[in-house]
């Protein structure tokens, strides 16, 4: 009796478990995906952008960063020596700094740049942006695999320079896998491939290969010692510090 | 075995802050060599093309961080530029002249953050102060000497042996103090463009200039005739970054005094002695930068009052020998009331990676007095190609007013078309051409003779 009671116990949990499973609305699990990919109180880390052309020939770009929530990051380069000390600073509502070394102070960063690639790579100011997706985009799920949901995202923002996102994110562990980008006349125009692996509590993207189909071109970023929750201060990120 | 135990934790203990110590240092203490080489080679396009500008420039930057709270930076410049000026055969021994090179030291400071309190930073030795929030051209950038070497190249200054204070309140609101202890004037242009800002003098009827040389006033090496210093107040407020600010010093280019006319023919051609000084002004400024709907915005002023009313004296006397008294003239070279330069600007990134910038300026570099400022229109349309490779600005340079009531007689354009390549990652290869043309008294319609083709080739390391 007592082995059935605990059968039936079982099932249940299981079964609503299952249940709650695939009842997942589309917000919550982008709201996961966000709490995946942006719960880290701050970052810091070195990354290693690859640029590949179509010839398959590639160029180096080395950078380290320093990141707190989803609004505030600094941005170095360190190599190629033509762009090296170049910094950007990001802070909330739009608002970017360059610092250039050769001019000795920073400049304002039109937000229009947000439209641009980012530093010649794939990635383009607003694909680099860590702003949440569910502040983002609207989702939709329109498909579950045996490992993955595919959700649509729709800009919020008419000023977006993609129509919408198709987004394949790990059932277990609520990260993206994979994402295809569609212009504004619904055309793929970007794919990006995610390799996640997890240092301490968090998941940490140690790998994008992002592929401008248009051009044939890719980008791919490694990050390497990366660090979380380090305490970071906001008096890291302001212009006293982009200059220094 | 208890005080065996002790010993190797101390002695671990020991190692592990060593190294941690001896790594701390191999990371943050490295002292960083960078640099660039630079060729820079212009000629004239009309013929018989003559060179106008030969510069090789090797450019070495020093940066350590000598602890976490303080950094030493340098950058000198080592170059061979201009052509051998060879007249005489005794010249042929000298190197220098045949080969014509310096050595700049650019700027040499120690930067110490938290000085004092953790709020404050400070800046010792020659460094540059840049202020102002426009693109290149600014009204209130006036701590570092101008550096008009080259003329082309649009508000390059040297470094200022200063020191710098930076006090900042938070992270939105700092205020800067600046003191430079001895006044540093402005370098002139060099080669076909030396006489580029020398003002043109209205000489009596019937009198020919023949040969003209002067005398400069270096004001008193003293705390009191000679320092410079400045004041500014930076913030940030609904999305805005400005400042304001205050600058106590002397105008870096020289304004003629006194001017001694000799006659030289007796066809009226004379010859003038002019007395040069540097005069003392306050300058009041104001910029701010921001963004509005995606279009960067950015506006700068700067309000000049000079100390004094500048008189210039014209001693006639030689050419009057008769005359039981000197015959002088006297003219307000400049009054003793504010005259104010600004500059507004916008620039917009497209979507195709094309880049507009544009600016309005009122009143130039040498300009002085209310009634001497003219209108500059400045524009540049740059876009990248081939994974931003190759970058072309086919539209690029300015338009010039200086006098709206007789436009027709009195403008010049400056056209500088620009495609640049990056062979490889550090190799930057520019091709340019400077086009000038226009009509009445502008600096820059006397450069139309002056059109030129421009090389550069800078390598980073």
């Amino acid at each position: 009796m007592r082995n059935l009671k605990s059968t039936i116990v079982s099932l249940f949990l299981l079964t609503g478990g299952m249940l709650s499973a695939s009842a997942q609305d589309a917000n919550t699990i982008l709201k996961k995906i966000d709490d995946v990919m942006y719960s880290p109180k701050d970052m810091t880390g070195e990354t290693k952008i690859i640029l590949i052309d179509k010839a398959g020939k590639q160029k180096t770009r080395e950078a380290n960063f320093i990141q707190k929530g989803n609004d505030k990051r600094i941005f170095r380069f360190t190599t190629p020596a033509s762009q090296a000390g170049i910094a950007v600073l990001s802070l909330p509502n739009d608002v970017m700094y360059l610092y250039l070394p050769a001019f000795g102070k920073e400049r304002r960063i039109s937000s229009s740049v947000k439209n641009q690639n980012f530093a010649g790579t794939d990635f383009s100011y607003d694909d680099m942006e860590s702003k949440p997706y569910s502040e983002k985009y609207t989702p939709k799920l329109i498909n579950t695999e045996e490992d993955i949901y595919i959700l649509e995202l729709t800009p919020k923002s008419p000023k977006s320079a993609y129509s919408r996102l198709i987004v394949k994110v790990h059932k277990t562990n609520y990260y993206p896998t994979y994402m295809e980008y569609y212009d504004r006349g619904n055309k793929k125009t970007k794919v990006a491939v995610y390799q996640f692996e997890k240092i301490g509590k968090y998941w940490n993207a140690k790998e994008i290969e992002m592929t401008d189909l248009q051009k044939n071109h890719k980008t791919k970023m490694l990050m390497s010692d990366v660090k979380y929750d380090t305490g970071l201060t906001d008096d890291e990120f302001t212009v006293r510090k982009l200059k220094q | 075995m208890k005080q065996i135990g002790l010993t190797v934790i101390i002695i671990v203990i020991v190692l592990s802050v060593n190294s941690n110590i001896a790594k701390a240092q191999d990371d943050g203490n490295k002292m960083k060599l960078s640099g660039e080489l630079l060729t820079d080679q212009r000629f004239l396009l009309e013929d018989p093309n003559d060179w106008a500008w030969n510069e090789n420039r090797l450019t070495l930057k020093l940066n350590r961080k000598i602890t976490g709270n303080s950094r030493f930076y340098s950058e000198v410049w080592l170059r061979n530029i201009g052509l051998p000026d060879i007249i005489f055969p005794e010249v042929l021994y000298n190197k220098g002249i045949v080969d014509p090179y310096n050595l700049e030291v650019r700027e040499a400071y120690v930067q110490l953050f938290g000085f004092l309190t953790k709020n404050l930073d400070v800046k010792i030795g020659r460094q540059r102060i840049a202020w102002g929030t426009a693109d290149k051209l600014n009204p209130t950038d006036n701590l570092n000497p101008y550096d008009l070497e080259d003329v082309i190249d649009f508000g390059r200054h040297r470094g200022a042996d200063a020191i710098s204070l930076d006090y900042y309140f938070n992270s939105e609101f700092s205020l800067q103090g600046v003191f430079i202890p001895f006044f540093q004037p402005a370098n002139m242009p060099v080669g076909i463009f030396a006489n580029a800002l020398t003002s043109s003098m209205e000489l009596p009827g019937g009198m020919t200039l023949m040969e003209s040389s002067g005398r400069v006033h270096m004001p008193r090496y003293n705390l009191s005739e000679s320092s410079t210093a400045g004041l500014k107040f930076k913030g940030f407020a609904a999305g805005f970054d400005f400042s304001l600010s205050y600058v106590w010093g002397r105008d870096g280019i020289p304004i003629s005094t006194y001017n001694t006319f000799t006659p030289v023919d007796a066809m009226g051609g004379i010859r003038i002695f002019s007395q040069l000084s540097y005069y003392r002004t306050h300058i009041f400024g104001a910029d701010l930068a921001g963004s509005i709907g995606g279009v960067g915005v950015w506006a700068e002023a700067a309000a000049f009052l000079p100390k004094n009313e500048v008189i210039m004296t014209n001693n006639l006397s030689a050419l009057y020998p008769m005359s039981p008294v000197p015959v002088t003239q006297d003219t307000t070279a400049l009054e003793k009331k504010i005259y104010t330069k600004f500059i507004l600007g916008a620039d917009y990134n497209f979507a195709n990676g094309a880049y507009l910038n544009f600016q309005y300026m009122h009143g130039f570099i040498n300009e002085r007095g209310k009634d001497a400022l003219n209108d500059y229109f400045f524009v540049r349309l740059e876009k990248k190609f081939f994974e931003d490779k190759l970058k072309i600005a086919p539209v690029g340079g300015g338009f010039i007013v200086s006098d709206w009531s007789d436009f027709g007689n009195n403008y010049a354009i400056i056209y500088i078309p620009e495609i640049s390549y990056m062979a490889t990652d550090n190799a930057e290869i520019t091709l340019s051409a400077a086009l000038f043309n226009g009509k009445g008294d502008n600096m820059f319609v006397n450069f139309k003779d002056y059109n030129m083709m421009m090389f550069k080739l800078k390598y980073s390391f």
